[in-house]
């Protein structure tokens, strides 16, 4: 009885959203307000339970271990973020946050551009190297601005263009892959699990 | 009013109708389709493959996406859970996003119904939601010590003290991470399990995403990748092919061949098979669940769908070309 029933539900604001594809309407608007209230409402008691409770409530009031306010009081200062005149103080979470990002800085530069340079340096052996080496040395020619873009090297600068607009393409092609992918998996929900056509 | 140029001015709603008849028909009437496979899902399966029956070897499947791109990720989900269970490997399951516990719980449940025999915290252990505050701290200390880094499970239970453990202490065990994402979740694993311990990493991402991967994937920091519905069609075909393969030869499945994945075609439809009983040849009707066929079917709908917007992005430019050179001439 719950499956139907939440199948009903599910399939309703479904098709309060797919109304919007006809024009806006207050359906489609009802179930997009209601889609960030639930978010909302599901994502603060899992928090609180599974974040404030055993990370503070529990180490600090029942284990006693005191030092842990201190970034529980950091944390704290984040609401000021809503105040005009306490806002600078939500600055100091953030700074803090930022100083861990930063600890990430060396890992991230191995990973985007080391590890991606020696990828890039490997012998010209077959064709699909030739075309990573000729794609790197024309997009990096058409970034440099210092030189006009005339010429022989406007020529070469031009194969960059080409390449880029080859990637972007290939990154068109796959956003409305998965576009397709999303409206097929509401088509399967509605036809097999709502309406129960698919076996 | 010429018909290109009728075209040129149509309602976009028609459109709309269009395509969505272009994915109910062929989901109503699915028929059997190929389904080719990649070498980036090859190489994911035949890693997970190699922890088979191991038990100092495990797999952690990381969820990164709430339910707005299910359709994309949630079948690769369930192929790979089967897989794993089909080969007997140890798999986790954890998420830092609160819209994900559910889903991870709901693709576990969907995987593991067909296996009765196996046990929560011996087989498979979901650590369930983390606060994405303790991503990083989880991350790290995975490196040295994973029961000490995610302390309990989903159900509460201290993981260290589960039998699912023994053998598996950090990354050296722990050794392939497969982040289900719709965002850059990935490049963290990379970032923080891959190059500080070297641990394995791949990913299933969302066809949006699969652009911004590959550069890992070529330069080898990815093992292997799942892109979008098709890469979730192309693991379901591979799971069927080996890991669940049953007949009277392999009655537990049969070993990756890249000879066999050639020349084999799965029939996504009922399929009638043939077997000796006694002194009499039996034939009877099979059919996959749909929850193991899903994302090929889906791929049915997809196929004819990408035939339909290739048209009219033809259709639109011979249109405007038309268009333009009428308006040239007057």
């Amino acid at each position: 009885m719950f499956e139907i029933l939440s199948n009903i539900v599910a399939a309703l604001l479904t098709l309060f959203i797919f109304s919007f594809l006809y024009k806006d309407n207050p359906f489609y608007r009802f179930a997009e307000h209601l889609l960030v209230g639930v978010t909302m409402g599901y994502a603060i008691p899992l928090v609180y339970t599974n974040a404030f409770i055993p990370f503070v409530y529990q180490p600090i009031f029942l284990e006693g271990q005191y030092w842990l306010i201190i970034p529980s009081i950091l944390g704290i200062l984040y609401i000021f973020r809503f105040t005009k005149n306490l806002s600078w103080l939500s600055r100091y979470p953030i700074a803090f946050g930022m100083g861990i990002v930063g600890m990430g800085v060396p890992m991230s530069m191995h990973s985007s551009v080391l590890v991606q340079m020696r990828n890039a340096m490997r012998p010209i052996d077959n064709i699909n190297t030739l075309i990573i080496f000729l794609g790197t040395v024309t997009i990096l020619l058409y970034f440099y601005f210092s030189k006009p873009h005339k010429g022989l090297y406007g020529k070469f600068t031009n194969i960059g263009i080409w390449f880029m607009m080859v990637g972007f393409g290939a990154s068109f092609g796959y956003t409305v892959m998965a576009r397709i992918s999303l409206l097929i998996g509401r088509i399967q929900f509605l036809l097999g699990d709502f309406l129960g056509l698919i076996k | 009013m010429t018909f290109w140029e009728k075209i040129q001015n149509i309602d976009r709603r028609w459109i709309y109708m269009i395509v969505a008849l272009c994915i109910i028909v062929p989901l109503l009437i699915p028929f059997n389709s190929k389904t080719y496979v990649t070498e980036p899902t090859v190489n994911l399966y035949k890693k997970i493959d190699s922890f088979s029956d191991k038990e100092d070897k495990a797999i952690l499947l990381s969820f990164s996406h709430d339910a707005s791109t299910m359709a994309e990720l949630f079948p690769m989900e369930v192929s790979i859970l089967r897989h794993c269970f089909e080969r007997n490997i140890k798999v986790f399951l954890i998420c830092f996003s609160p819209p994900s516990a559910p889903l991870m719980a709901y693709a576990l449940n969907v995987a593991k119904e067909d296996y009765p025999d196996l046990e929560s915290g011996v087989d498979y252990c979901n650590f369930g939601y983390k606060p994405y505050g303790l991503f990083l701290p989880i991350v790290l200390g995975m490196g040295d010590d994973v029961g000490e880094a995610v302390d309990t499970d989903a159900d509460g239970r201290k993981v260290k003290n589960l039998e699912i453990m023994k053998g598996i202490r950090n990354y050296d065990d722990l050794n392939l991470i497969i982040d289900f994402a719709a965002s850059a979740a990935v490049f963290s694993w990379i970032t923080y399990a891959r190059v500080r311990f070297g641990a394995n990493v791949a990913a299933g991402v969302t066809a949006v995403m699969a652009a911004d991967n590959y550069p890992y994937l070529q330069s080898g920091q990815l093992v292997g990748m799942l892109a979008g519905l098709k890469g979730a069609a192309e693991y379901e075909k591979l799971v069927d092919v080996f890991a669940a393969y049953e007949d009277e030869q392999y009655s537990d499945g049969r070993n990756f061949s890249q000879e066999v994945i050639k020349n084999t075609w799965v029939p996504i439809m009922k399929k009638t098979i043939s077997y000796t009983s006694g002194e009499t040849n039996v034939q009877t009707d099979v059919e996959l669940p749909y929850k193991f066929k899903q994302a090929r079917i889906g791929m049915n709908a997809q196929s004819i769908a990408h035939i339909m917007i290739i048209v009219f992005i033809i259709i639109g430019n011979i249109g405007y070309f038309l268009s333009r050179k009428n308006k040239n001439e007057v």
